[in-house]
């Protein structure tokens, strides 16, 4: 863990649709090993925040600092391949396929005979068996279409494949949507797990609950710009609920509240 | 909840099927039909299953990566078409000939991939590109390639294709017609490269979720495009074929096609979901579609018939098809 760089420095991003700005001047830092709640009210610039992050849009102006150094990701595939990937609910998996070739997805372990590629299954499978392992998560068989699993052990799939890939920031949009309780308790488990590895965690949530169960900081964004930026330990939910409406801006060293 | 072994298992049955549908139908035609079982009748229900079923195989690529090709049937026509013109001595031919008179084979065949790649390729641009609905785009090539082979035959056929070429269309290899075995070899081939290579896993894996794959890094429209384009030239394939089966080509050749293309496709256990299929299940429905046909040859049906109980089956295929969907989400 190194002090001097963040994992991910955002320095006044804007983005303009048009007329429209969607962001104003974004900044704030996620540290490795990092929760952070990205909370805000529809329409706020969440998801074009994300976006921008993970390679989906590009910022109208301001800087990125991925790993100490400025970084501009034209498209979703050049973020993941540095590391930065977003996880949305059911639009990681393909469901039609097994477990190993959805861990495998686009970087498949093949073997060439005459030029032609062949799918390793045997090498896939023991990579996946053994990555499953190490992360605590059980799934009954590796060979079953994912379309059976559980919400759970879905997420519990993207996670660990965004792991072992070498992933060092990950972005989760509204991961528990769509889970049960027991299914979110152990997702907000695991999700403590990958950050204690070193990963940057950023969750967008609508429930309040959620985001002081897991995230070490809340980041409110407001009309396209910072609302707030705390620890958890040093606010409410009903402070950061004020945040989101607009009825109260508190931000780390009076930054925010200096830009508001 | 019931164990992953019965899962398993009724997998396995949902995913064969066709298979078991096939040995069934054979069993009781052979044992209710008379003259049915013999030989001779199994292999002309090979041999009948050519064509179809060399066309099936692109078109069930294109349905699995969750698109649709309506365009295979005429496209087939047309390099039929083109082969008969170019390389038939009678009719519209013109008869050109080659030194050594071989090399007719490969340049042939070539120019009917060729062919089919083009119609293909522009069905694939214009779906990828223009993000067209793929339907649309098959439908209107279905008819202006049938238009193209009219245009270029002028209604007219071409007879008496070059020997070299008819050389195949009479061979045997174990009782069984070298263009018959062609048609395996494609199965056997396509089904390696669906199954084992990353093009075939992929382009399953956009047929379940494009989001998905592109999300993942996969190159989903480039992959589509390939798709079709491996369908026009496939269904070129076809065409060819064709032309040396007939030994020549009219301009209406093949027509009807398409639709047991499909009918297959979908009695093969492809979803028209996408995602979903196996080219083995696609052979089988073709064989299954060509033992129906061919036990209503032997029993002597008027063609009326025939008509109504195709696209009678046609209707039982696709409702098969959702009906085997809920199961499966029922298992889930």
């Amino acid at each position: 863990m190194t002090e001097q760089a963040p994992l991910l420095r955002l320095e006044n991003i804007t983005r303009n649709f048009g007329a429209i700005e969607a962001l104003r001047g974004v900044s704030f830092d996620i540290a490795r090993g990092e929760v952070v709640a990205l909370l805000g009210d529809n329409g706020a610039g969440k998801s074009t925040l994300v976006k921008i992050i993970s390679g989906g849009l590009e910022a109208t102006s301001g800087r990125m600092l991925f790993d100490g150094e400025e970084k501009k990701f034209n498209s979703p595939a050049e973020a993941k391949a540095a590391g930065i990937e977003t996880v949305y609910q059911d639009l990681s998996l393909c469901t039609n396929v097994d477990v190993v070739a959805n861990f495998f997805m686009g970087r498949e372990i093949v073997k060439r005979y005459f030029g032609v590629p062949v799918l390793q299954e045997g090498a896939m499978y023991a990579a996946v068996e053994k990555a499953l392992a190490n992360a605590g998560t059980r799934i009954p068989s590796l060979r079953t279409n994912v379309e059976h699993l559980s919400g759970g052990q879905r997420q519990a799939i993207e996670l660990n494949r965004f792991v072992h890939w070498g992933g060092k920031l990950v972005l989760l949009d509204e991961p528990f949507a769509a889970l049960g309780v027991e299914q979110t308790r152990r997702g907000l488990d695991m999700i403590k797990r990958v950050a204690r590895q070193g990963i940057g965690v950023v969750i967008i949530t609508h429930i309040m609950a959620q985001a002081f169960q897991v995230a070490d900081r809340m980041v409110v964004i407001r009309q396209g710009k910072v609302a707030g930026d705390v620890a958890r330990d040093q606010t409410t939910p009903d402070e950061v609920i004020r945040m989101i409406t607009g009825e109260a801006t508190i931000g780390r060293a009076g930054e925010a509240r200096a830009q508001a | 909840m019931i164990s992953p072994r019965q899962r398993a298992l009724v997998e396995f049955v949902l995913d064969n099927l066709v298979w078991f549908i096939l040995a069934i139908v054979l069993v009781i035609f052979s044992a209710t039909i008379p003259n049915f079982f013999q030989t001779g009748i199994f292999v002309n229900i090979i041999e009948q299953s050519t064509f179809v079923g060399v066309m099936a195989i692109g078109l069930a690529i294109v349905v699995i990566a969750g698109h649709m090709d309506l365009s295979v049937e005429s496209v087939a026509g047309l390099t039929a078409m083109i082969t008969g013109i170019l390389f038939c001595a009678r009719g519209i031919g013109m008869g050109i000939t080659l030194t050594p008179e071989w090399l007719v084979l490969p340049v042939s065949l070539i120019i009917a991939l060729l062919a089919g790649s083009v119609i293909g390729g522009i069905n694939g641009w214009l779906v990828v590109r223009l993000r067209m609905n793929a339907f649309i785009v098959t439908l209107a090539s279905y008819i202006y390639v049938r238009g193209m082979v009219d245009a270029i035959s002028g209604g007219r056929s071409a007879q008496d294709l070059a020997p070299a070429l008819r050389f195949i269309g009479i061979q045997t290899l174990a009782g069984i017609p070298l263009i018959a075995w062609i048609a395996v070899l494609c199965f056997a081939i396509f089904t390696f490269i669906m199954a084992r290579t990353p093009f075939g896993r992929h382009v399953t894996m956009i047929g379940g979720n494009p989001v998905a794959a592109f999300r993942a890094g996969i190159k989903v429209d480039r992959l589509v495009l390939i798709a079709f384009i491996l369908a026009g030239a496939i269904a070129g394939l076809a065409g060819w074929l064709l032309a040396i089966r007939t030994s020549g080509a009219t301009a209406n050749l093949g027509i009807g096609m398409l639709f047991r293309a499909f009918a297959a496709v979908v009695i093969g256990g492809v979803s028209l979901k996408g995602g979903i299929g196996q080219l083995p299940g696609v052979y089988a429905g073709v064989l299954l579609l060509s033992s129906i046909q061919t036990a209503m040859n032997v029993m002597a049906l008027p063609v009326h018939y025939t008509q109504m109980i195709l696209g009678g089956m046609v209707l039982a295929a696709v409702l098969l098809d959702t009906v085997k969907l809920q199961i499966r989400q029922k298992l889930a």
